[in-house]
């Protein structure tokens, strides 16, 4: 690729996962984080909410899986026992409370789970998931002022889906990342290096965890085993779905929040392909295209050397300059002092 | 070989200071079950020796008093007495002086028990002996605690804490969906209160209590869909526990059969069990901030290695940049062997 498509391809998709991951212009109003055990979203759904409080956004939580609300959420709605109506009832009521005191243009809404809601038996068959994900979206009633909401779900990928699903619909899966504007999968750093190690030497890529499908493991994620320190961080897969239909591919590295302060500013997601363990630089150009192998010996020839072996006359000219064909086979030899002279040699 | 401590050093850092309303996935297999495991934890929150390592993640005086609640549905309170003697842990005691309580939910659980519906006078134990003659029964000692007017949970296991020391609550299953699992959990739940208020009692500062849940997905596999419960109900009738105490422990099953049969790379259909209990056990992993899984050794049986046990950073486990040394910790993968006498030796491959 030339160096020019790169750092263009550099620069418009790192504007576009800052614009994604900080919310700006609604650039995708339901984003959908597909996770697994192996590198659950966590991370990343601390990186939205940080960046949420730095540009002033309203943030809800629709807890299915989370007990204790993190510092920076707003509001959190739990959704145990509840219905799907009561709870898009609650999240209304939590937006209009804090609109009241302040002038919060923008909210983020976040979803910790949807596998729960997928699998409870007890939301009727009426229950329709595009539409309960999109009143979140579509204001309440068009006389209230105009909110910029961001969804963001996440869905555990390695969790089963129940068997009360319904014969000719959609996998749930399938149908979320039909709807979705923004689909973010998570993979371990670690992993993907991993992987990509095997794939450079055409090894078949080792899988981890549930993938493992060994007894008894559930995880197989190891701090131990990585052993490498600069391989933390989670890498997101995105493909982003313009409004006009086209869509973007992209890799991301998002480094461990540990590595920088919580008010920063600066983008900290970088191109994967830019990561040094991923793509490591290439060696510096020592010279031009038919150099020899670098070593401590003096593989080169002077000019003299050079002159004086292109001058070595080798025996095969000097026996076709010779007396024709039937010299051919003859074996020149010129015996030295030190030579011993075997007579039974000789004969033969 | 040289006798073990009842807590190995290993594994210290894994059943001590567990975080304020945190869940840990304990996972076994059927060769490597987690019995010693759940032991483990209990010594380290009840022993009088290990000087408040469970709560000391918070920083919490070392004067309030540690407690934990046991809910059991595989084994029964005399197992888990017995085991706990060989740890020198005096469940008896312990349960007398309200630092500890059992729920057991193995014996009667699908036994409802008639005495309470028909004829409230008539104590509930006696009927059940008849019918159950195993199992815990006779430790119970003296029967029937005075029989009381009003012969609903509450009262008799108040009754029967503070009389005998025994199961603090015996589980029943009764009804659909739901409804039954949050008649389970008021069950529990009144245990965990009474614990807490006794220490409020006793000396004014309410104590934190350590809820062990063992193998409950038996529930799920008793009842399972047809009956309205799915992994998600079972979830969140765990969240309603862990709602209610300091820290949760949950141990389940994680057999390949359970877990891997449900997964998108096979392509039999799965049965509707081992969906929900995949779902349940993956779920559960997720939204726990430490899982602990047993496995049995690759390579096969070993005369002096039972099992390998993997501590592993949950899905609920997040980097909050805490510098608490004690709250940190490795994810380790170690070899366990359980002696005949019941004591662990915990130690690194090739140690």
């Amino acid at each position: 690729m030339a160096p020019t498509n790169l750092s263009h391809r550099q620069t418009h998709n790192l504007l576009l996962i800052s614009k994604l991951l900080s919310l700006r212009d609604t650039a995708s109003p339901f984003t959908l984080l597909l996770d697994s055990l192996e590198q659950p979203a966590t991370p990343l759904i601390e990186e939205y909410i940080r960046r949420a409080k730095l540009s002033k956004v309203h943030v809800t939580l629709i807890a299915f899986e989370t007990l204790k609300r993190p510092d920076s959420v707003d509001v959190l709605v739990p959704a145990r026992r509840k219905s799907p109506q009561q709870i898009a009832k609650e999240v209304s009521a939590a937006y209009q409370v804090a609109s009241s005191t302040s002038l919060l243009r923008r909210r983020l809404i976040l979803i910790d789970s949807l596998n729960p809601l997928i699998n409870s038996k007890t939301v009727d068959s009426q229950f329709n998931l595009p539409a309960f994900l999109s009143s979140f979206l579509i204001p309440t009633s068009p006389s209230s002022p105009k909110v910029e909401t961001s969804l963001v779900a996440t869905y555990h990928q390695d969790v089963s889906i129940s068997s009360n699903q319904q014969l000719y619909a959609p996998s749930p899966l399938s149908l979320l990342s039909y709807l979705a504007t923004t689909v973010i999968k998570l993979h371990s750093f670690s992993h993907i290096l991993a992987q990509k190690a095997a794939r450079d030497r055409s090894l078949a890529a080792p899988v981890f965890g549930l993938e493992e499908e060994q007894d008894g493991v559930l995880l197989g994620r190891l701090d131990k085993l990585v052993g490498n320190e600069n391989a933390e961080g989670i890498v997101l897969e995105m493909e982003h779905r313009r409004k006009s239909g086209r869509g973007v591919l992209e890799w991301y590295i998002l480094p461990p929040a540990s590595r920088y302060p919580p008010n920063q500013t600066k983008e900290i997601v970088t191109l994967l392909d830019d990561h040094p363990l991923y793509c490591p630089p290439e060696e510096p150009d020592t010279g031009a295209g038919d150099e020899e192998p670098e070593s401590t010996f003096n593989l080169r020839l002077t000019d003299r050397q050079r002159r004086e072996r292109e001058g070595v006359v080798l025996p095969y000219f000097d026996a076709q300059s010779g007396e024709g064909p039937g010299e051919g086979g003859r074996i020149l030899y010129d015996m030295g002092e030190e030579d011993d002279f075997d007579e039974e040699e000789d004969e033969i | 070989m040289p006798t073990q401590p009842p807590l190995p050093p290993l594994l210290t850092p894994y059943v001590s200071s567990l975080p304020q309303s945190s869940l840990t996935l304990l996972s076994s297999v059927l060769g490597a079950t987690g019995n010693w495991l759940v032991l483990r934890y209990l010594y380290a929150a009840l022993s009088v020796s290990s000087t408040n390592t469970i709560f000391g993640a918070d920083g919490i005086d070392n004067g309030k008093k540690r407690k934990v609640v046991l809910v059991s549905f595989l084994r029964s309170w005399e197992f888990w007495r017995s085991e706990a003697k060989r740890l020198g842990l005096d469940f008896t005691r312990l349960t007398d002086r309200g630092q500890f309580a059992f729920v057991d939910g193995l014996s009667e659980l699908f036994h409802t028990p008639q005495a309470q519906t028909a004829t409230p006078v008539a104590p509930s134990a006696p009927a059940s002996r008849s019918i159950l003659p195993r199992t815990a029964l006779p430790v119970r000692g003296p029967p029937a605690p005075a029989p009381t007017p009003v012969a609903s949970g509450g009262g008799l296991n108040r009754a029967t804490t503070e009389a005998v020391p025994g199961p603090a609550k015996r589980l029943h299953l009764t009804g659909y969906g739901t409804a039954a699992l949050d008649a389970l959990e008021k069950d529990i739940l009144d245990v965990v209160n009474q614990l807490k208020t006794t220490a409020a009692r006793d000396d004014g500062g309410e104590a934190e209590v350590l809820l062990i849940v063992d193998q409950p997905d038996l529930l799920l596999a008793a009842t399972g869909p047809s009956k309205g419960v799915g992994a998600t109900e079972m979830g969140e009738w765990v969240m309603g526990l862990q709602q209610h105490s300091h820290a949760t422990i949950v141990a389940v099953s994680a057999d390949s059969p359970l877990i891997h049969n449900a997964s998108e790379f096979t392509h039999h259909p799965a049965t509707p069990l081992e969906k929900e209990h995949a779902a349940f056990a993956v779920g559960l992993a997720h939204r726990a901030q430490m899982v602990v899984q047993l496995r049995n050794l690759e390579t096969g049986a070993a005369r002096d290695v039972s099992g390998v046990l993997r501590a592993s950073k949950g899905g609920a486990w997040s980097d909050d940049g805490s510098t608490d040394a004690e709250a940190k910790w490795e994810e380790k993968e170690v070899l366990y062997f359980v002696q005949r006498d019941g004591s662990v030796n915990v130690f690194g491959r090739g140690e």
